[in-house]
């Protein structure tokens, strides 16, 4: 399983390229924001182009697949919520306010 | 020349193959056409075989399809034999989603129909879309039950995949094992030869 640790003082920041034989399926993420200067709102995004279909042409999609709000000065790990969320293509994170103090580490699998 | 394989009902010891080996014998029937004069009615050998794994996937919205057709023909996916001496076994299965997929040959004639005669799949309708369709667990990723069974020219075989209602969209993943089969042909084969042989029907054999 691999895993990746990013500074939240970017937004988005990508986790997990796309594979394309596979979907990506974050099995752990933990926003340390015990350090930051504010409430941490995080969320996976899920960014992909879809093949051309018959009923429409190749586009570009991006799609939240789960919103965390973290408390300033806390420390939130969560895994079993996770079973259900994959991605189709490329992993990011994002935060609403950007803040090098706020530590996201992200750990995923491939199915 | 395409089989679903189901789930064995007992199990022997030692094991057999799923895919086809060396010196196993396949026939030809009689239906396949005269344009396929190289195989058409005939007996062959497999003098050698090479497993070659490949993926296919399709990122798709819901409640929409695409069409892909695994001959060598412009667009295609290249999945057929280019020379007369080979055969090529298939197995298909699928990575989980909300999913499915009909077979057709030649393009528009449904491999899967009733005789009644508006029982033809039809993803365009809310329950004709499940008359004859695959769904990924009918033929795993890792246990893959679908078979095909080209040789060069013969019609394309095109898979409509199709996205279900009640996702936003699915990455659909095709996985392929093709068994590539050198074959050589046995003009008289013997009383015993033909016992163990395995036959391969045309696909208008399917439909009746």
């Amino acid at each position: 399983m691999p895993s990746l640790v990013h500074t939240m003082d970017a937004s988005p920041q990508v986790f997990a390229a796309e594979k394309r034989n596979a979907k990506v399926k974050p099995s752990l993420i933990m926003v340390d924001n015990a350090l930051g200067a504010q409430d941490a709102v995080i969320q996976v995004i899920d960014r992909f182009t879809t093949d051309a279909s018959n009923g429409a042409a190749a586009a570009l999609q991006t799609i939240a697949r789960l919103s965390i709000n973290v408390a300033m000065m806390a420390c939130v790990s969560i895994r079993d919520e996770l079973k259900d969320v994959k991605c189709l293509g490329q992993m990011e994170l994002t935060i609403v306010t950007l803040d090098i103090n706020c530590i996201v580490s992200v750990g995923w699998d491939h199915e | 020349m395409i089989e679903l394989k189901p789930t064995a009902q007992a199990t022997v010891s030692p094991g057999v193959p799923k895919l086809l080996q060396e010196n196993y014998f396949v026939k030809f029937t009689d239906m396949w056409p005269a344009e396929l004069s190289y195989v058409s009615g005939k007996f062959f050998k497999i003098e050698k075989t090479n497993q070659v794994p490949y993926d296919l996937s399709y990122r798709l919205p819901t409640n929409d399809y695409r069409d892909v057709d695994l001959s060598n023909a412009g667009g295609g996916e290249n999945i057929y034999p280019e020379n007369t001496g080979t055969l090529y076994e298939v197995a298909l299965g699928f990575k989980p989603g909300n999913y499915m997929v009909h077979f057709f040959i030649p393009a528009g004639e449904a491999v899967s129909r009733l005789e009644q005669a508006s029982m033809a799949p039809n993803v365009a309708s809310a329950t004709l879309r499940y008359l004859g369709a695959r769904k990924p667990e009918d033929s795993p990723y890792d246990d893959k039950r679908i078979f095909m069974y080209f040789v060069k020219d013969i019609e394309p075989l095109i898979l409509r995949v199709f996205v279900d209602t009640g996702i936003d969209f699915e990455k659909c993943v095709l996985g392929l094992l093709v068994n590539k089969c050198r074959l050589t042909q046995i003009p008289t084969p013997n009383a015993e030869q033909t016992r163990l042989a395995k036959t391969l029907r045309y696909y208008s054999e399917l439909r009746w």
